[in-house]
């Protein structure tokens, strides 16, 4: 047993001898930790062929009248359930282009599920609660992640070379909310990297 | 200006009432004005509040239409899938809705539904849209200003806005004018560029712009004055939210203070009003106090001046205070002194003693009948003499005397009423009179003068009196009053030297006094250019029959009034002084010619006639001792008989040097006039001229000859040579010769002739004497 997890080990580590890490930190321009921006890293600027995994479930759920979890990355094609966990009904909508669906009422439990087929964003809101925003980022590259609470995102497995990487933020003020990292290129190890971003205020939304 | 006491009090209490009142209205004005901007600028602050009101209400119903579009399902629905017509459609519905001005949509990209992009600045639009959720202001669309309201869209994240427009125009404007309890004025500016922009135009907008920009920029929250060209108003400048940052808007309250007067007007009128009256009052009240009290000012001033023209005059002021009292004292003031005047003038033209008229009066008597007389009339003028007054006055003591002129002057007044009688001097009256016959008039006073000398009755003694009558008469622009008095007067001297009652004066008897002293001028420039020399008449030595003597006689060629009388100028030369300047001359040319004779061949005495005036002046005597010796002539003195010898101890040292210096001195003209033994006695003479009256009648015989022969006599016995003048016949040469005359002058030997003459004269001179046969018997040609 501890052989074979040595030998994944290794056969983990030697199967990842050509890849390195990107690490990036989102701040506000006030030195504030950025969450839930999402890093996009496409490797030689290419978009991933084949099929993509997210460790993640894809899964919005609707819980205290909320949106959980406020931003999700899925592949393009994901189907993302929408289950209700609040006590009351939820009318939940896009109206993003490529990935545009309606949930009409649907009560708690109730387990619905919408296949999102293009790339880019699906903005989600209930029609009952306003307050009620998430953001669904469609990718079409398999090494994404989102910041955590210390605006961390990091990405592993990315092939050493030339990458162009993106960082996306719903309320990020720039072209399409997103912005090109500075890093052209991810080695052997952890490159590092911090980006400063201007958020769009929110309250009252 | 203010020459006028009534003027001047007028005016100083008209203008200290208008002053007064003037200072009331002033305050009166400015409490108005104070409050009236207090009424004003109270009513602004409150209307703007009321303002901020109405804009909050207003933003918010925009703002609930638009919140509540931005919600719909439906049009986010539309919006977020670019249905363009569909969310058209609804904003417009909502637009009719909500009565808005404009409504339109501008998605996150930048599109614009429901408006033309080219009616506003949409860049601008989108960036105050971004910058701010729910962004809202005033912003300008299609060069208007407009109330923007924006509400986001979000599906559920922000998609684009809806924005709903008000535009803020005059009927905007006016909806919230009429909000207002007084009639303000509103207007809005807002910012472009540099410049305050408005809608409604009027002549004060660009003076406002300026206000308004300071006002903004100092964030003035109060209501100010602003001077316009329409006059003052208040104005509140409340910023208004601008919807771009870089712009700004203002809502522009704004009162005239005209109208916040107006209703103070009719006030402000009633103070002027009764102002005006009241000073109008005041005006004539102290017009008509200071006329009671200048009046009889002015009537005293009139008076005064009457008086100083010497008018009789007299105030009539009847108020009792000190004015009165001012006008009784000058009405009596006013008749002492007319009182004054008339004794004065009495005493002026009134001879003090008799109470006659005096000579002023005279004098103004002549005058005045003068200016009256027509023409061939005359104003006689008798100075009417009472002959031998001292002697009366002396008899009968001066009390009585003057009251005997007073009498007598009574008595001519009674004879001749129409005349007018004064006093000239003590014992002389004056008799004015006009007439048109002087000589007719010197017969009436003739005639009248019987009358007059009747014997006066003085305090019942009875009194003798002559009188003496001198008569000058003169016509207009003859001899003045003074002269034509002085005439009379002169005429009263002429009469008394001839013995005469009545004589009208003779001017050529009296000669020309004032003339004399000229002539004394002339007759010494006469003796400087030779318009006086000498003629010499020969004096014939009766025993030898020969020319001895000549006596030198001045002669004087006036250069206009040619010859003239030697006794008249030579008189005239000793009654002013000149006697002693014409002897020098006579006797410098008597020697000058003396030597000319003796160049001829003729040793001749020469006889100087020395005024009897110069014999006690012992300068002179020096002098001509001097010349005499000096030149050796041979001189014989002729003193001329004087009345008097003003100093005889001079005299007779003054004869002795003659004596002494052997110039021989005759008495001339002896036997007339004043020449008496004591004369003779007096002055110690070697010769004696028996005067000619005596001369002349010798052949007549009778007491003439007599006196001849004894002064002949006489003369010889005191060792005196004699001389006889005037022989003019050979008879009367031979009477003389008989009664032993030394010496003969006259005609019948020859007259006074030059020196020319007279040397030729004495060459030729032969006589057959006719007594060269014994005593009394004569030889007849």
């Amino acid at each position: 047993m501890r052989f074979i997890a040595t030998l994944l080990l290794i056969v983990f580590f030697s199967s990842k001898a050509l890849a390195g890490t990107l690490s990036v930190t989102v701040r506000s321009t006030d030195g504030k930790p950025v969450q839930d921006a999402v890093v996009m890293v496409y490797p030689g600027g290419q978009p991933t062929r084949g099929p993509i995994t997210f460790p993640w479930p894809y899964r919005v759920a609707q819980q205290n009248i909320q949106f959980t979890p406020f931003v999700l990355i899925v592949p393009v094609g994901a189907e993302v359930a929408f289950p209700n966990l609040d006590k009351v009904r939820h009318h939940v909508y896009s109206f993003s282009a490529g990935n545009k669906f309606e949930l009409k009422l649907y009560g708690r439990e109730e387990n619905r599920t919408v296949r999102l087929p293009t790339a880019g964003v699906a903005a989600i809101g209930c029609n009952i609660h306003d307050q009620m925003v998430g953001f669904i980022r469609v990718v079409d590259t398999a090494y994404a992640a989102k910041t955590d609470a210390a605006g961390v995102a990091t990405i592993s497995d990315v092939p050493s070379g030339s990458v162009v990487a993106r960082v996306w933020h719903p309320y990020l003020r720039a072209m399409k909310n997103e912005k090109t990292l500075a890093t052209t290129s991810v080695g052997n190890g952890t490159t590092r990297e911090t980006m400063a971003v201007e958020l769009r205020p929110q309250g009252g939304h | 200006m203010f020459n006028r006491l009534q003027t001047k009090l007028t005016v100083l209490y008209a203008g200290l009432f208008a002053l007064a009142l003037s200072l009331v209205a002033v305050t009166v004005y400015l409490a108005i004005v104070g409050n009236a901007q207090q009424t004003v600028r109270k009513e602004l602050t409150a209307t703007g509040t009321v303002f901020d009101r109405v804009w909050a209400l207003r933003t918010q119903r925009l703002q609930d239409g638009a919140d509540l579009l931005s919600r719909d399902f439906g049009f986010r629905a539309a919006f977020a899938t670019r249905d363009a017509p569909t969310v058209e459609s609804a904003i417009t519905n909502l637009r009719q809705r909500l009565g808005l001005d404009l409504a339109f949509t501008v998605s996150v990209e930048g599109e614009v539904i429901g408006i033309d992009p080219g009616q506003l600045d949409l860049e601008k639009l989108w960036t105050a849209l971004d910058g701010e959720t729910g962004a809202q202001g005033v912003f300008v669309v299609n060069g208007a200003p407009y109330q923007i309201i924006s509400a986001p869209i979000l599906s559920p994240n922000l998609t684009g806005w809806i924005v709903f427009a008000a535009r803020l125009d005059r009927r905007e404007m006016q909806a919230l004018e009429r909000l207002s309890a007084i009639g303000l004025e509103a207007q809005v500016f807002d910012r472009r560029g540099q410049a305050w922009i408005t809608d409604s135009i009027t002549a004060d907008t660009p003076r406002l712009a300026v206000f308004v920009d300071t006002a903004i920029r100092d964030k003035a929250g109060k209501p100010s004055l602003l001077k316009g060209k329409a006059g003052e108003s208040l104005v509140l400048v409340k910023p208004l939210k601008s919807l771009s940052s870089d712009s700004a808007a203002a809502l522009v309250l704004r009162y005239p203070m005209a109208l916040a007067m107006a209703p103070y007007r009719p006030l402000m009128a009633g103070v002027i009003l009764v102002g005006l009256i009241g000073a109008a009052l005041v005006a004539a009240a102290s017009w008509a106090l200071s006329r009671g009290l200048a009046r009889p000012i002015m009537a005293l001033d009139d008076a005064a001046r009457r008086l100083q023209r010497g008018e009789t005059v007299h105030v009539t002021v009847q108020t009792q205070d000190e004015i009165g009292r001012l006008a009784d004292s000058f009405n009596h003031m006013a008749t002492e002194i007319r009182d004054r005047e008339a004794m004065i003038t009495h005493q002026a033209l009134h001879d003090e003693e008799t109470g006659l008229p005096n000579r002023r009066a005279l004098e103004r008597e002549i005058t005045t009948r003068l200016a009256q007389v027509v023409p061939g009339q005359h104003v006689v003028v008798s100075a009417t003499g009472l002959d031998r007054f001292t002697f009366v006055r002396s008899a009968i003591g001066y009390e009585l005397a003057t009251q005997l002129i007073t009498e007598l002057g009574a008595r001519i007044g009674l004879i001749s009423p129409e005349t007018f009688i004064g006093r000239l001097t003590t014992s002389t009256l004056c008799v004015v009179g006009t007439h048109d016959d002087v000589e007719t008039t010197l017969s009436r006073i003739e005639a009248v003068l019987t009358g007059l000398e009747a014997p006066i009755r003085v305090r019942g003694e009875l009194v003798d009196i002559h009188m003496t009558v001198g008569v000058a008469t003169t016509i207009p622009g003859g001899p003045d009053a003074p002269r034509v008095i002085e005439q009379s007067m002169i005429a009263l001297d002429q009469a008394r030297a001839a013995r005469r009652k009545v004589m009208l004066f003779d001017p050529v008897a009296y000669g020309d006094p004032s003339g004399n002293l000229s002539l004394m001028s002339e007759m010494l420039e006469g003796v400087a250019n030779g318009a006086l020399f000498l003629n010499h008449q020969p004096k014939l030595d009766l025993r030898s029959g020969r020319i001895t003597g000549v006596e030198a006689l001045v002669r004087w060629k006036h250069p206009t009034r040619g010859m003239m009388r030697p006794d008249l100028f030579v008189e005239m030369a000793e009654e002013t002084g000149h006697i002693r300047a014409l002897t020098d001359f006579v006797l410098t040319q008597a020697i000058a010619d003396q030597k000319a004779l003796r160049a001829a061949g003729h040793d001749v005495l020469m006889s100087v006639n020395v005024s009897g005036r110069l014999i006690d002046d012992a300068e002179f005597a020096d002098r001509a001792i001097d010349l005499v010796a000096r030149e050796g002539a041979r001189v014989c003195f002729e003193i001329t008989e004087t009345a008097v010898i003003g100093n005889p101890d001079v005299a007779l040292g003054v004869l002795d040097k003659l004596a002494a210096a052997g110039i021989p001195v005759s008495i001339d003209d002896y036997g007339s006039g004043l020449s008496s033994l004591a004369y003779l006695k007096q002055i110690r003479a070697d010769e004696l001229k028996i005067d000619k009256a005596f001369v002349l009648k010798l052949e007549a015989g009778g007491k003439d000859a007599l006196l001849v022969k004894s002064t002949v006599d006489l003369a010889h016995s005191l060792g005196m040579k004699v001389t006889a003048e005037g022989v003019e016949t050979r008879e009367a040469l031979a009477l003389l010769q008989l009664m032993g005359c030394d010496i003969a002058q006259g005609y019948h030997i020859a007259r006074p002739m030059a020196l020319e003459p007279l040397t030729t004269f004495l060459e030729g001179w032969s006589i057959d004497m006719p007594t060269d046969v014994e005593a009394g018997t004569l030889k007849h040609a």
